[in-house]
């Protein structure tokens, strides 16, 4: 029989904090990172919303704890900030202690520097330090910057599936666990804003002036965010045997397509219902067992119909409490999924649940609304967390309380 | 399986059709007609590499004769370059007003996945992998666990184009051979670069032997940024019972001392190099595993690829594909007759 497979390290970035602490913290307060760009150059700064980190790429690289400024693109700085975090939690100084592998998520890697140099780039009249961007554009190079800085050697890869990159990320470091591949692996993704991606999700019509109402009736779509969470996964006899400090068991996981179009879910949400259905069965744990959803509530037109339809044919009148934490950190794409598995962790380990903020009105398609106030002193056994990406890429992790 | 390359890999006999060279220092895929496999009005809208990619895997499928695809699990370094550069374009020239979305959503990196997904309706597990030399390499390796999980069978690829603009770009840092070389004289001539190429290369896998099975994978290693002895002690691993070595080598000096270790390791032992027939890019090693399984399935080589072939043995049983892209990811995998 596979091994179990613990959370025993988090570390995060946001738009609502720079670490696991504080981005408790402002879940608590309730206190949204949704403003408006300082760095991205866009005829859209003050017109779309975006949660932005709140530090220059100076004030990063200290935050990353290195001092060279040749070539790490904000991505790799936002990717290794929350990496030295969750090694740090995880009590793990030096990763060559035990083989670790690494799984990174990105959809767009260095795209937030490599845009401001491009045409310079391909200008051959054009000639400087910039060259050293060149070849950060790809998804493998935050991967490789942050690897190298830490001293990953084993297992790398870098996954791209849009929305669900870093769900993905997880599920594969678990499965190599689980196979008997490596006892230890640091899975999750990094996300920075870029102009690209707001650009390419305005020309969608998919992004809200106002800040995002995830399963609101009024909701016209999503905000974007950046930021960067990994999570450490350890096999239950290395965790075992390294006395290892466990947060939270990683239960089940699903991935499933929906084959239905290239950008929009169908009408019915059949790939969340899958997602869903197969990561709890994996689980084991039943329908009444679920005590919360990190749904992915990204508040577009299509996604909040088709997860809330979702959620009604698995769970029919019982849905349990849902929310959407989008409003706080924005939509961060490959980034979410693995932010999202550390508010899982968070919401079993201090009986929260977190509100899903700027609901109003429920949504006339549905018979069921999220949780808008802060709930505190809930006996949270068992979270879904759940992203969905174009390409029709559905992935749902189910995460749970650790019992011994 | 199929492939898509600078050779005459998807149509026609591979061994009668003549070896495509070229000087430019960029071999460009030779393209099939795509009607037979896409609609009409898909075929539009679509851009090179997905019509690489969703066609390479069609063909695939049918080669393999499975009627229910499962998992679909593609690797690519770069995606689709050519939408990637239209939409940067398009938003500098239109100054970030009514853009179409089009390349934007072709330039994500699972777009191939997810049209290849709706085209044969597979709503199982569906994953894609973009790290360089290792994209196609962790798509096999998630291919492989999920046939060990149970999976029926996978769809497991890799694609990848060079554009005008992206061929330009890696020149600045020293990608390619800086003087116009023969692509046929590629192992000869060693100086700093390779030459680029492209190409789509499909794959279906099952865990047990169909009729159809053309090789079988019975090693398989990857190794980031190794040292020499990490690297030799990798590749001893697979030392037993090799007929031909294929390797990756690309006429670059800087990384050449590579192949050179395995040339020490496996002496007497025949070797070829493929990357004067698909060029150097990240996911050149799935044309690699091609080749190899085409060697072991139909027992011969095309000879007018290898001009510089002297004698092989008279069965080859078993083959060590070494590949590494510019000396950062390596990868070793061992392919045997069925």
């Amino acid at each position: 029989m596979a091994e179990r497979v613990f959370i025993t390290g988090m570390g995060m970035i946001t738009a609502i904090g720079d670490n696991v602490a504080e981005n408790l913290e402002q879940l608590r307060q309730q206190r949204s990172g949704l403003g408006y760009t300082s760095y991205i150059d866009t005829i859209y700064k003050q017109v779309l919303p975006v949660a932005e980190v709140k530090h220059s790429n100076d004030a990063l690289f200290s935050l990353a704890g290195i001092t060279s400024h040749e070539g790490y693109t904000r991505t790799t700085l936002l990717g290794l900030t929350a990496m030295r975090e969750a090694l740090q939690q995880a009590g793990i100084t030096d990763v060559q202690t035990a083989p670790t592998g690494f799984i990174n998520a990105s959809t767009v890697g260095g795209m937030c520097d490599t845009e401001k140099v491009y045409f310079d780039i391909v200008d051959p009249a054009k000639s400087g330090t910039f060259l050293q961007y060149i070849d950060t554009l790809d998804c493998a190079d935050c991967t490789q910057r942050i690897a190298d800085t830490v001293g990953f050697s084993e297992h790398i890869a870098t996954i791209s599936t849009a929305c669900s990159s870093s769900a993905n990320a997880l599920m594969f470091g678990a499965r190599m666990i689980r196979q008997g591949f490596l006892p230890r692996m640091v899975c999750g993704g990094t996300e920075a804003l870029t102009r690209f991606t707001l650009n390419g999700f305005n020309s969608l019509k998919n992004v809200d002036k106002q800040f995002c109402r995830p399963f609101d009736q009024q909701r016209t779509g999503l905000n974007l965010g950046e930021g960067a969470a990994y999570l450490v996964l350890e096999s239950e006899s290395f965790a075992r045997a390294n006395n290892s400090r466990i947060l939270a068991e990683f239960t089940g996981y699903c991935n499933a397509n929906e084959a239905f179009h290239p950008t929009s879910p169908s009408p019915d949400g059949d790939g969340a219902y899958e997602a869903m259905k197969a990561a709890l069965a994996m689980s084991g744990r039943t329908l009444e067992d679920v005590d919360y959803i990190n749904v992915h509530g990204t508040a577009t037109l299509n996604n909040d119909v088709s997860e809330g339809k979702a959620l009604e044919r698995l769970f029919g009148n019982n849905v349990p409490l849902f929310s959407s934490t989008k409003p706080f950190t924005g939509h961060t794409l490959a980034a979410a999924g693995a932010i999202e598995a550390i508010y899982a962790v968070l919401a079993i380990q201090q009986g929260l649940i977190f509100p899903n903020l700027n609901f109003k009105e429920k949504m006339e398609e549905l018979n069921i609304s999220p949780v808008t106030e802060l709930m505190e002193g809930v006996s949270v056994n068992n979270v879904i967390s759940n992203s969905f990406g174009f390409g029709g890429n559905n992935a749902s992790l189910v995460i749970s309380k650790y019992e011994g | 399986m199929a492939a898509i390359s600078p050779q005459a890999t998807f149509e026609g006999d591979v061994f009668s059709a003549p070896l495509v060279h070229t000087d430019s220092n960029l071999l460009t895929c030779m393209e099939p007609d795509y009607k037979p496999f896409i609609p009409a009005n898909s075929l539009r809208r679509m851009t090179r590499l997905l019509k690489m990619g969703l066609t390479t895997a069609l063909q695939s499928i049918r080669d393999s004769g499975v009627e229910a695809i499962g998992p679909i699990v593609t690797g690519t370094g770069k995606g689709s370059l050519q939408d990637t550069e239209k939409f940067i374009r398009e938003i500098e020239q239109y100054k970030e007003t009514a853009l179409n979305p089009t390349p934007f959503i072709q330039s994500t990196y699972n777009s191939v996945n997810g049209l290849i997904a709706l085209q044969v309706k597979g709503t199982a597990y569906n994953n894609t992998f973009v790290h360089r030399g290792f994209s196609f390499e962790n798509a096999l390796l998630d291919s492989m666990m999920l046939l060990a999980e149970g999976a029926p069978n996978t769809l497991t690829g890799a694609l990848e184009e060079m554009t005008a603009e992206h061929f330009y770009i890696k020149s600045r840092i020293g990608f390619w051979k800086p003087t116009p070389t023969d692509s046929r004289q590629l192992y000869d001539q060693l100086s700093p670069g390779s030459i680029a190429g492209e190409g789509a290369t499909f794959f279906v896998l099952t865990g047990t032997p169909t009729p159809n099975s053309k090789a079988v994978i019975t090693g398989f290693r990857m190794l980031y940024k190794p040292t020499a002895a990490k690297l030799a002690e990798g590749l001893a691993e697979f030392k037993e019972g090799i007929d031909l070595v294929l390797t990756g080598r690309n006429g670059d000096s800087r990384y050449e001392h590579f192949y050179q270790q395995a040339d020490t390791l496996f002496p007497g032992i025949p070797q070829l190099s493929f990357k004067h027939l698909s060029g150097e890019h990240d996911t050149a090693g799935a044309f690699g595993m091609w080749l190899a399984a085409q060697v072991l399935h139909t027992q011969q080589i095309p000879a007018q690829w290898f001009p510089m072939l002297k004698a092989l043995p008279a069965t080859i049983n078993r083959v060590l594909l070494y590949n590494h892209f510019y000396g950062e990811q390596h990868t070793m995998i061992v392919l045997e007759r069925v």
